[in-house]
This record gives structure tokens, C-alpha cells and sequence, in this order.
């Protein structure tokens, strides 16, 4: 069972971001940056599938800047077999559209021999939810996206979607693009012990050519300050206060 | 002529994989914090994590389960963790015990204990303190009788940080009491001991003394009464532990530096963070007045020097330098990021006015946890007691 999973290098959730000076991008000085939880639980479902089938390796490919390597190793730490880097370029920095990435890994992906192909359902940055669907697109590959549940089996996965209330069980023939969602699975943390082998693992980079803009970010802006939560009261005597107020004040009522 | 202070990979590797580690947690900070000041337990979640990323390994070398990454590894690892406002003493208890089993301790034991002391499965705590020996170790009492196969402990040891959580406490005994080695001419660090006791063993009686500073944990009053050891569970020669002993509290010291430097962090940038929020006079936030500002700057400055000697003295650990030679950095760096730490609380406390002292911003709690560090596990009079005699070679007072 060969896997390939694309991780993406996020800001930390925890870090607070500031706009830059050029008012499109985030302020990259002080900001921690950390494997996309949700490629955490893509990673993991490839370390189960690899350990279920008892062979086949785990690849993690990642399209960033230089940095991103960090990003590869965390999964490496894991336990993947292997990373490619698809290296931007520093000197041109603009916004990459996540059509503009799904070519760029697809590209790659088309030389790897693989039979499952995960992503996370959504990178925290972005949240496009975009290049999974897109790079299967690109692929002509079968895809099922909020996965919550997996099974791999020779040839076939079944895959349960939750949506809305809603559990969808598929079963799709492999290879197919899966985007896992919350709860997949318990992503086991990168050990220390993880990290001194993952040094040894092989991690090719590549130079990605330099593309050019389709879409451009014009604008980035913080969401406006959040107001202090107010103490209405305690207990049961507080509800029919809390209640006038949701109605008058905030008018969700 | 090169000096590389450039961070390795893999202690970059480190940071984020303990970033990742917290960030799991961190919709339940809230509960976790809750547990640790209010109820006084460590979340065992939160240890197994800790484990499974493999703290506690970093000491033990590879071939007993550990991962051998060493002593900076470790510190950079606690310093992380105390960035996000997190700590556990019994982390920096159980290397030191590691550290001695590991110098000390036959194959036998080795095997025996030490995978299960790195995957966390069993917690380690350390008694050597007593109520008549705080500052000075040769003074213990408590006595260790060899009856055949076994050792027969009597005694009472204080402050013992986690006695109850723990599974095994590695204990400081004597084996000839301070008035034989005296009727015998023989050295006051002669007959000092080292024992792996079962903390259920029993003939031992635990009495919790209400105590702040390690938050999340308690000290107790450990009487020993005829507790039975056996006579594998002594880590070195009997007499002989003394150095055993001095040599891992190199590592305790570098530890607790590392994990004040951390704290140090972790308080410069809530306070950072609350003063450019708060905005009293105009439109400027306090963060502006050079009053708040400047204190910050200085503790800034400060934590930039005091992480060098701290990164020294595990280098100098790892390195496998002579503890004679990494004691002057161990206790330097241990001074320094007490000094700071507590500087560092009190101006965190300062810039949130009365919010400093509420327990919902928590800063509050922080202060004796900062504070400790000037009193344990050693004093700033013994560190200085120590660079004044074995570094700048001046006479004892005492
Ligand atoms: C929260 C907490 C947790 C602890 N956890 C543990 C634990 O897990 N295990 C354990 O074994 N111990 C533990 N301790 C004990 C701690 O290590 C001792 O409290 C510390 O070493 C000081 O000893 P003492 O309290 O007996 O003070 P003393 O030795 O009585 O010292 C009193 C004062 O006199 C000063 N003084 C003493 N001798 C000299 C000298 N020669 N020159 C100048 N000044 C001197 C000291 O610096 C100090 O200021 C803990 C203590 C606390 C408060």
C-alpha cells in the first residue's frame, strides 16, 4: 500500500497574526509555523494504511517556501518514508491559487506510483478546501472529500463522509484522492525519537518555475476585536435576563 | 575561527513537535489549568503526551529505550514547554534519577528500569531532603541497615514533590551514619547511598505539607519505617553515592534554568500582549510608556544571555565534560534565570495593574513558581557558596 500525502506549513493557530506592511500578507517575523492540523490526520491515516497492509511506503510531498522542508520532517518524525519539496521561489512571491498549486503537485504526482492520495479537507490559512478536488481533477482520479472514517482494503477503501447531520459510506476503486476532516483519526505526535530518524530519511527538493499570478490578493484585514463577554448572572434566575437580551440586544431571537 | 549558534534540524524539529504536541490540547487549556491550581493533579493526559513525545527519554540512551538526544534537547524541550505556560516537576525529577541510574546503575538495573522510567509507564520522584538537612546533604539521618539480601530503611524525608503520583522515588541513605564515619576518620560524604524505593512499599507513611510554587502537585512528609529494599535496588557501591548524587543535580539546575527561561517568555509576552491592548490616557496603549516598556526590554536582553549559559551548561553535560567542569555553568545558569524569572513575574504583574493579582489572567500564580526557583532545588546562597569557592577559589564561610 504506497501513499502519497501533501501536508502544507501553516501559521500556528496559536500565534496572533499581524497584516504586513504591504497590507496583503500576514506579518512573517514572530509567527510560529506548524503541519496543517488537518494534514495531521491525512498523515496518520497513511501510517495506519502502510502498517495495516503490513508494506508500501509513505510519501509526503509539500509545495512551499525552504522552510516547509521543517514542515516534511515533522511528518517524517511521524513515521513517512519519505519527502519531496516543491521549493518556491523567494524572489517571487505572489499569491499561488490553489489551481495554480494542484498543477504543481500534479505535475509531480503523475510520476509517483501510488495508491492512496491524501490531503487534509482544508488548509487553517487559506481554507479553500480546493486542491484535493482539484489535483483528483487533474489526476482523473476518483476523490471523496470530509472523510471520517477510512478502511483500506486490496484495491478498494471504503470511506465515510460526514456532512450535515448526514454519514455517507463509500467504496471507491484505488488509486483515489481522499480529504480528511476532524476526528479521522488520533494523529500520534512526532517523538523525539521520530525526529533523530527522520534526519536520515530522504527528502529531495525541486525547484518549482516561477508562474504567474491568476489571482491576486488585494487586501488582507483582521476580523474586527471581539467584544468582552458580559456576565448576565448565574444559574437558572439568569436565564430569563439572558433570554430579553439575546432577543433586544443582539436580536438572534 | 568559527562559533556556530545556529539551531540544529533537529532541535528545530524539537520546538515544533512540542508546538504541535500543545496545540492538540489547546481547546482544553482552560479544564487543564483548572485541574493543575485548583485540584492540585497533573492531567495524565497531558503526561502520557509528554512521554509519547519522549522527554523523558532524552537521558536515557537508546539501547534502555530512550532516545539519547541528551541534555540541551531536554532543556530546549522544557524551556518550550514553559513558553506556553505549562511545566511538570516530575519531568525534571525523573531525569535526574535517569541520569543516575544511567552513570551508576549495573546492566541489571539498567534493563530493568530505565525503559519503563523513559516511556513514562513509571514515574520517578527523588527524596533526599530532610527536615534537619535542607542546604546540606552530608546531614541526613535517615539510615539504611543491610539485613542479609536487603536494607531496612528508617527515617524522614520533606518536601518529596509528587510522593503520591509517583511510582518509585530514587531516596538518598545513609549506610554508615555521620557519627561512625566520624569515630572512624573517614570523610562526611563517605556512607551516603542510593536506593530505587517503591513509594506503596511498606512502612512508609505519606503527609502532604500544603506548599506553593509547583503547582500541580504536592509535597509530602515521607516517614520511612523499616521499609524493606532489596539489595538490587541499590544504584552504585553502598558508602559511595555522594558523587552519583552531586552529578545529577547538574542536571536539575540546568533544567530549572531552562524552564525559567521558558516561563520568562511565556510572561514577557502575555505582558506584551495586555499592554498594547490597554489603552488609559489618549490613544497610545500602555505598552508605549517607557515605564512599561523598558523593564520588558531589559528582561528581553537578559533572557538572550541567560538561554547562552544555560545552553552551555547542557552542552557541557552532553559533551560528557567532568562534572567539576559543568557545575560552574549548571549553578550560574540556575542563578541567573531565578534572578530573572522573578523579575521577569514581577514586572508581568506591574504592567496588568490589579489584573496582575486576579485569578483569571493567572499571572498571579506564576510568582511563587518563579519565586521557588531563588530557594529550590538549590538556594542562590549555595550557587553563590559554589562559584565563590570552586570557581573564584575563595575560602568557605561555613
Ligand atoms: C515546593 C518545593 C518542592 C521541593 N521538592 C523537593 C523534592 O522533590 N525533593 C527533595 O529532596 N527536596 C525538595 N524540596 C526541598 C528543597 O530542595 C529545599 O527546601 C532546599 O534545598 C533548601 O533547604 P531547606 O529548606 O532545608 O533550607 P535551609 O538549608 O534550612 O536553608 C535556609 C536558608 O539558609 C541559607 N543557608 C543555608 N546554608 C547556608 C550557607 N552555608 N551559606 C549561606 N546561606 C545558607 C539558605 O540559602 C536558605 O536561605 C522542595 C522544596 C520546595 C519548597
Amino acid at each position: 500500500m504506497d501513499s502519497v500525502v501533501c501536508v502544507k506549513r501553516v501559521p500556528d493557530t496559536e500565534t496572533k497574526v499581524q497584516v504586513g506592511p504591504d497590507g496583503r500578507r500576514i506579518q512573517a517575523s514572530g509567527v510560529n509555523h506548524v503541519l496543517n492540523p488537518y494534514d495531521e490526520y491525512a498523515v496518520e491515516a497513511c501510517l495506519q494504511a502502510r502498517e495495516k497492509a503490513g508494506s508500501g511506503e509513505v510519501t509526503v510531498l509539500s509545495l512551499g517556501p525552504a522552510e516547509a522542508a521543517q514542515t516534511i520532517r515533522q511528518a517524517l518524525a511521524m513515521g513517512a518514508d519519505r519527502g519531496v519539496l516543491l521549493k518556491t521561489d523567494p524572489a517571487c512571491d505572489y499569491y499561488m491559487d490553489p489551481l495554480s498549486v494542484a498543477h504543481a503537485l500534479a505535475a509531480r504526482l503523475k510520476t509517483m506510483r501510488l495508491d492512496l492520495l491524501w490531503f487534509g479537507k482544508l488548509a487553517i490559512d487559506d481554507q479553500s478546501y480546493a486542491v484535493g478536488p482539484a489535483v483528483a481533477t487533474l489526476l482523473g482520479l476518483p476523490c471523496v472529500t470530509e472523510v471520517a472514517e477510512f478502511a483500506a482494503l486490496p484495491g478498494r477503501a471504503t470511506a465515510t463522509r460526514v456532512v450535515e447531520g448526514d454519514r455517507v459510506r463509500m467504496e471507491v476503486d484505488l488509486p483515489a484522492v481522499f480529504c480528511a476532516s476532524k476526528g479521522l483519526n488520533e494523529p500520534r505526535f512526532a517523538s523525539l525519537k521520530g525526529i533523530m530518524s527522520a534526519k536520515k530519511k530522504p527528502l529531495e527538493t525541486v525547484d518549482l518555475a516561477q508562474g504567474t499570478a491568476r489571482v491576486e490578493v488585494v487586501a488582507l484585514e483582521l476580523p474586527p476585536a471581539r467584544q468582552a463577554g458580559r456576565w448576565i448572572g448565574k444559574g437558572v434566575e439568569a436565564v430569563p435576563e439572558l433570554v430579553r437580551r439575546l432577543r433586544e440586544e443582539a436580536k438572534v431571537l | 575561527m568559527s562559533l556556530d549558534f545556529a539551531l540544529s534540524d533537529e532541535q528545530q524539529a524539537l520546538g515544533e513537535a512540542i508546538a504541535t504536541m500543545t496545540k492538540r490540547f489547546a481547546g482544553r487549556r482552560e479544564e487543564f489549568i483548572q485541574m493543575i491550581l485548583k485540584e492540585h493533579r497533573f492531567p495524565e493526559e497531558l503526561w502520557q503526551a509528554l512521554c509519547e513525545v519522549g522527554l523523558l527519554g532524552c537521558l536515557v540512551p537508546e539501547e534502555y529505550g530512550g532516545n539519547g538526544m541528551g541534555l540541551l534537547a531536554m532543556a530546549m524541550g522544557l524551556e518550550q514547554l514553559a513558553r506556553r505556560g505549562l511545566g511538570n516537576a516530575l519531568l525534571v525529577l525523573g531525569a535526574m534519577d535517569a541520569c543516575c541510574i544511567v552513570r551508576c546503575g549495573n546492566e541489571e538495573q539498567k534493563r530493568r528500569l530505565l525503559p519503563r522510567l523513559a516511556s513514562g509507564e513509571d514515574k520517578y520522584c527523588f527524596a533526599v531532603t530532610e527536615p534537619n538537612a535542607g542546604s546540606n546533604t552530608f546531614r541526613i539521618e535517615t539510615l539504611a541497615r543491610k539485613e542479609g539480601a536487603t536494607y531496612r530503611l528508617s527515617g524522614e524525608k520533606t518536601f518529596i514533590t509528587g510522593a503520591d503520583v509517583a511510582d518509585r522515588m530514587l531516596l538518598v541513605a545513609r549506610t554508615t551514619s555521620a557519627a561512625e564515619c566520624e569515630a572512624q576518620g573517614l570523610p562526611k560524604a563517605f556512607g551516603l547511598s542510593l536506593f530505587i524505593v517503591d513509594t506503596k512499599a511498606r512502612g512508609i507513611d505519606l503527609k502532604p505539607i500544603p506548599t506553593h510554587g509547583i503547582e500541580g502537585m504536592i509535597q509530602y512528609t515521607v516517614h520511612l519505617d523499616g521499609v524493606e529494599v532489596a539489595q538490587e535496588d541499590l544504584i552504585g557501591e553502598p558508602d559511595q553515592g555522594a558523587m552519583a548524587l552531586f552529578n545529577s543535580l547538574n542536571p536539575e539546575r540546568i533544567l530549572a534554568a531552562a524552564s525559567a527561561l521558558g516561563m520568562t517568555d511565556y510572561l514577557l509576552e502575555r505582558s506584551c500582549e495586555y499592554a498594547r491592548g490597554r489603552v488609559l490616557f489618549g490613544q497610545k496603549p500602555i505598552a508605549a510608556y517607557q515605564a512599561i516598556q523598558h523593564p520588558l526590554a531589559r528582561i528581553k536582553a537578559q533572557s538572550e544571555a541567560v538561554r547562552l549559559v544555560t545552553y552551555k551548561a547542557a552542552w557541557a553535560f552532553d559533551q560528557g565534560h567532568h562534572p567539576g567542569q559543568v557545575g560552574p555553568f549548571a549553578n550560574m545558569a540556575k542563578y541567573l534565570a531565578a534572578e530573572m524569572a522573578v523579575d521577569a513575574c514581577d514586572r508581568a504583574i506591574q504592567t496588568h495593574g490589579g489584573y496582575g493579582f486576579s485569578e483569571e489572567y493567572g499571572i498571579i500564580y506564576l510568582w511563587t513558581t518563579a519565586r521557588l526557583l531563588r530557594t529550590a532545588p538549590i538556594s542562590q546562597e549555595m550557587v553563590l557558596n559554589f562559584i565563590g569557592e570552586h570557581v573564584l577559589e575563595l575560602p568557605r564561610s561555613y
